[in-house]
């Protein structure tokens, strides 16, 4: 076996083995080092060169940048996952044919839909949807991923958190927690146009605050125009309903002007 | 010295013509051959791209001995480009093929042939291959050309290269290995881009969409697109096909609003011989309206040819205007193989979420005051708590202005606000601007897109040139219309 491969597997051992001990600093440490270990292998992409250990060397490292997502999550780095998920996807797309189909394949393609959601990047969500086969989208996690955005889009955000005790993974754990943040805030943009005011009790219930205290701090930092009285929050404030009566005569002016102009023209 | 050359060309096929195949064919050919060439002496585009359109009307006339005959008139025998065309020919009528050369081998002149008559050669035989379903001799003929228009720098050549570039990227779809060439073709768009080859370059960047796009591969198509260089259309073909792939983009990345735009100028501006075409861009261009929550207006689905085609999408459409859910799901089931084929099941899986929104609006506009459980029964909503759903439903359907409404949490209800007087507001005012605005400009494009003749304010043409321009404005009204069917 060549040389540089077997000290790549070693390293990566060593790495599995400080993620199965969570040690996760270690592993960032190894990370890097296997990364650059990487840059060596003329098969990997993007040169994609015909060597005669091509196979071996690409599913090696398609197994360490799959750890490497795995680890980000474990991590909490969102960046670092996004970077990450980029180095991994031509490993799926443009090798998938020349390798055996990784087991952890649609699970990190549902962990990177889960991110775009949390990060409420909606357009991507669906751009990477649209690459994924009819057999894809019925894989648990996929379909997990998929029903989420549907009851988002809609509102039902009831759905979206029951959909936290359900996970298809573990790992799905981490960014679920985030989604529960960003449908707070969704629910609360809801409310303030939907309701005049909400008892303290029912606000509290509906944006999944436990006690009224951590109500008061969010409602102070993310929402200062809340009106907080006599048991009551009014999100009254928060609407400018009063008409505009006034005539925008300095508009209509220059349209008037700009109509004129160009009929003399036509003329 | 380009007229001898033309009289020369003409008296040719009187003399050799009385081989045993049809003579009007080869004829009309080698007339193309001589329109090319004074084209290419007199550096003029617009010879050059007339005769590709005459050649599209002769596009079912062409035979292989025909072929081979034209072959040996406009190259030189023997040369590179004489035996590897003539090769890719189909041998069975190889005797009638000896008789001709024979016949009009002789006189047809011993000179370098054109740049231009032996790309022009490549393409009949590409088109006449492709034809004939021989997609793998296709392949072969068309990467040699690609090989040989690499190393020619003429503006005369472009037209003929821009064509070559589209069936060259269309054989190799028929037979299913558009990814191979995506490199080639990027690599072709930035010779186009070095040479100023604008019509070169808008076709490659519709090939290499149509080719991005063949894999689902949205990103990289929108990335390459918008760092494209734009500039104005030449070719009204490739601004419609543009503006669909542009139009597809935009849908899968939720840009609704100018998605549609794009695809109802696409289906607008395609000709009329192109229904395929039209079909597409109508049957997005529904989804598209559905999911900004318009309704499309029943004549789209009764326009001609289309009634079938559109139907499994009238029957969606119905489904969403009536706000049924039950009922969307079941057309969603029922043709969802059409769905498939055409690419549009995950938009429809969009849909759902607009069939609530328009339910909820009828409920809105039906009732003043409706408790939220009754309101969870009419959508049919099957959750584990339904009020709550509706709620939230409700809610956001408010904030995304769909309804206008309040909810009250302590009755649970939701009370729909009086519609006020819109002629109190400054909305008819802004509606009658945007029309008269889109007139103006309207008038303002169509004055800017008037052609006329160069130089025709200084000297007076001869009686002779404006024969010669007015046949030649006829036989071009003429031939748009066929070439319009050729091209889709």
């Amino acid at each position: 076996m060549d040389p540089k491969l077997t000290e790549v597997s070693q390293q990566f051992d060593r790495f599995k083995a400080a993620m199965t001990r969570k040690d996760y600093n270690t592993c960032t440490q190894l990370l890097s080092q296997l990364k650059v270990l990487l840059t060596g292998f003329r098969s990997l992409p993007p040169l994609f060169e015909d060597t005669p250990n091509a196979i071996r060397e690409l599913t090696l490292a398609r197994d360490i940048y799959e750890h490497a997502v795995l680890l980000s999550v474990k991590v909490e780095d969102q960046d670092a996952f996004e970077r990450d998920f980029f180095q991994l996807k031509p490993y799926y797309t443009d090798a998938g044919k020349r390798l055996p189909p990784s087991p952890n394949e649609y699970m990190i393609l549902g962990l990177n839909l889960l991110r775009l959601l949390v990060q409420n990047r909606i357009a991507e969500f669906h751009t990477e949807l649209e690459l994924l086969s009819s057999t894809a989208l019925e894989n648990p996690c996929i379909k997990h991923a998929v029903e989420l955005e549907q009851s988002f889009m809609e509102g039902a955000y009831n759905r979206v958190l029951s959909a936290k005790q359900n996970v298809p993974n573990e790992t799905y754990g981490y960014f679920m927690d985030l989604l529960a943040k960003t449908v707070r805030d969704e629910i609360a943009g809801c409310s303030e146009k939907a309701y005049d005011y909400l008892s303290i009790k029912d606000a509290g219930q509906m944006l999944l605050f436990t006690s009224d205290q951590e109500l008061l701090e969010y409602v102070k930092e993310e929402h200062p125009e809340w009106e907080m009285k006599d048991g009551f929050v009014f999100f009254q404030k928060a609407k400018d309903s009063a008409p505009c009566k006034e005539i925008p005569s300095l508009q209509l002016i220059n349209q008037t002007l700009s109509y004129a102009r160009e009929l003399e023209r036509i003329v | 010295m380009t007229q001898d050359v033309e009289m020369k060309d003409k008296e040719n096929p009187s003399n050799s013509l009385s081989s045993p195949f049809t003579p009007s064919t080869l004829h009309h050919l080698k007339e193309i051959a001589s329109l090319m060439e004074t084209g290419a002496h007199a550096r003029e585009v617009r010879r050059i791209m007339r005769a590709v359109r005459l050649t599209m009307a002769l596009r079912r006339k062409l035979k292989a001995p025909v072929l081979s005959a034209f072959l040996n008139f406009a190259l030189a025998p023997g040369s590179e480009a004489h035996s590897r065309l003539l090769s890719y020919l189909p041998k069975e009528d190889e005797h009638e093929m000896e008789v001709d050369t024979a016949s009009s081998g002789a006189p047809a002149p011993a000179k370098h042939p054109l740049p231009e008559l032996e790309i022009y050669c490549y393409l009949l035989v590409l088109i006449f291959l492709i034809d004939k379903k021989r997609y793998n001799e296709a392949k072969a003929c068309s990467s040699a050309s690609i090989a040989r228009l690499k190393n020619m720098n003429r503006r005369t050549v472009d037209v003929l290269a821009a064509r070559l570039y589209f069936y060259y990227s269309l054989c190799y779809e028929l037979t299913g290995d558009l990814a191979e060439i995506r490199g080639n073709l990027l690599a072709l768009h930035r010779i186009a881009t070095l040479r100023h080859d604008e019509l070169g370059q808008e076709t490659l960047l519709n090939l290499l969409l149509r080719n991005y796009l063949h894999y689902n591969l949205y990103d990289q198509a929108e990335k390459l697109r918008s760092k494209a260089p734009r500039f104005e259309a030449h070719s009204n073909q490739q601004f419609c096909r543009y503006l669909f792939y542009l139009g597809k983009i935009r849908t899968i990345q939720l840009e609704y609003t100018d998605a549609k735009e794009s695809l109802l100028q696409a289906a607008r501006k395609a000709p009329v011989a192109a229904l395929g075409f039209r079909v597409q861009c109508n049957k997005w261009a529904i989804i598209v309206r559905l999911l900004l929550g318009e309704i499309p207006e029943r004549t789209v689905f009764m326009q001609k040819g289309m009634e079938k085609a559109l139907r499994p999408y009238f029957e969606l459409t119905n489904a969403v205007r009536i706000g049924d859910l039950e009922l969307f799901k079941s057309v969603a089931e029922k043709f969802s193989s059409t769905f498939s084929s055409d690419r549009t099941n995950n938009l429809i899986v969009r849909l759902r979420h607009n069939v609530i929104r328009t339910g909820l609006r009828n409920i809105s506009i039906s009732y003043s005051r409706i408790s939220l459980a009754d309101v969870a029964k009419k959508l049919r909503l099957d959750s584990a708590n339904p009020v709550a759903d509706a709620e939230s439903i409700v809610s956001k359907a408010i904030r995304d202005g769909a309804i206008d409404a309040t909810v009250d949490h302590a009755n649970g209800w939701m009370v729909s606000k009086e519609t006020g007087d819109i002629y109190s507001t400054n909305e008819p005012q802004l509606a009658f601007n945007s029309r008269i605005a889109f007139c103006l400009n309207m008038h303002n494009e169509a004055v800017r897109a008037l052609r006329f003749p160069p130089n025709s304010h200084k000297e007076k043409e001869s009686a002779e040139k404006r024969r010669e321009r007015q046949q030649q404005e006829q036989e071009l009204a003429k031939h748009i219309a066929e070439e319009d069917d050729d091209e889709f």
